[in-house]
């Protein structure tokens, strides 16, 4: 499980903060492309922490150990039904 | 000139949050604010988009040195999750300077127990070394930590490095590294909402967040060769700083 976990945080962390050292450069440039770019980066990083969450609970899942897969999986339900919340009420 | 100063200051962030299991908000929203004159509200998104970039860079490599404690971890951020949702709910019931004030007087208690204690965490331990003891009351400032960060927007590692070293007896650099684990969920959950209300700058965000990657990644390759009784040090007077802080906005909230 460690290694999945430790792989997920190093692509997550490494994807978004490429694209946003990416999109500081367009910045300085003052290209448009900047904000879409910026904008993929953040989203990159908001990902990584549910991802690794999912890792946490397979791997728990994995290990025969039910009841900490079930916390991690509580955690992570309430992470998504905020993102959920959040993404509805930037809709509306 | 000012992303350059961004990307500075996210570096001594990402590099103070990686020893100490804290999120880094002390030093960016300051810089946000003066620097890149943003609103507090929009410095405190940003700086929660760094939390979870200095909790996520830092536990890739404590999660593979077998620092981090997964098991403890996953229970804490349990109940740090239902403090924030609590919070949530009831902070237009309990006066906020009542709460803040309280947050205040539990810093300052654990930057002195931390002061006193500093040294005697377990030197060189990996997770599962030890025995983890007190669940009940480790839950109980996670669930405080949660709450914090619900209410005033930070990750809740000034709690949850004590609840872990002070109180369960988790060796301090395990304690740190486990926090570091824990607060980028707490961040994520309140920067969903921040970004969703159209509050994170991306033209500061993309600077700081590069500078407090690179800070993050020294800071966990240096950990392991700092003693723990300097890094307790340093934290005591970190907590000192960040309960003044606190005090500070109840007084402001009361005048």
């Amino acid at each position: 499980m460690r290694r999945t976990v430790a792989a997920i945080l190093h692509v997550g962390t490494a994807a978004g903060v490429g694209l946003c050292a990416a999109a500081t450069l367009l910045y300085a440039v003052g290209s448009p492309q900047a904000v879409k770019v910026a904008l993929l980066g953040v989203l990159a990083l908001f990902g990584t922490p549910p991802l690794r969450l999912a890792a946490v609970a397979r791997g728990f899942m994995a290990e025969r150990e039910p009841r900490l897969a079930l916390a991690a999986l509580a955690v992570l339900s309430v992470l998504v039904a905020i993102a959920a919340r959040a993404a509805y009420g930037y809709l509306l | 000139m000012t992303p350059l100063l961004l990307a500075a200051f996210g570096f001594c962030a990402g590099l103070f949050g990686a020893l100490m299991g804290v999120g880094g908000g002390l030093l960016v929203i300051p810089a946000l604010t003066h620097l890149a004159g943003l609103r507090f509200s929009q410095a405190v998104a940003v700086s929660l988009t760094a939390i979870i970039v200095s909790s996520s860079a830092s536990s890739a490599s404590y999660v593979e040195k077998g620092l981090t404690d997964i098991r403890t971890g996953v229970v804490l951020e349990l109940a740090t999750v239902a403090g924030a949702v609590a919070a949530s709910l009831l902070s237009s019931l309990i006066p906020q300077p009542v709460l803040l004030g309280l947050f205040a007087l539990v810093a300052y208690y654990t930057a002195f127990a931390s002061w006193r204690r500093r040294g005697r965490a377990g030197e060189g331990l990996s997770a599962g070394e030890y025995p983890v003891r007190r669940w009940g009351a480790g839950l109980a400032m996670s669930f405080a930590a949660g709450a914090t960060s619900g209410l005033v927007g930070v990750g809740g590692g000034f709690l949850k490095v004590p609840a872990m070293s002070l109180v369960m007896g988790l060796p301090f650099k395990v304690a740190t590294a486990t926090s570091n684990f824990m607060i980028g969920v707490t961040a994520a959950a309140s920067a969903y909402v921040y970004a969703a209300r159209g509050e994170l700058d991306l033209a500061a965000t993309a600077p700081t967040v590069v500078g407090v990657y690179a800070g993050a990644r020294l800071g966990a390759r240096l950990l392991p060769h700092i003693p723990s009784a300097r890094l307790q040090g340093a934290f005591a007077a970190v907590l000192a700083v960040v309960g003044t802080r606190i005090a500070f906005d109840a007084w402001s909230l009361l005048r």
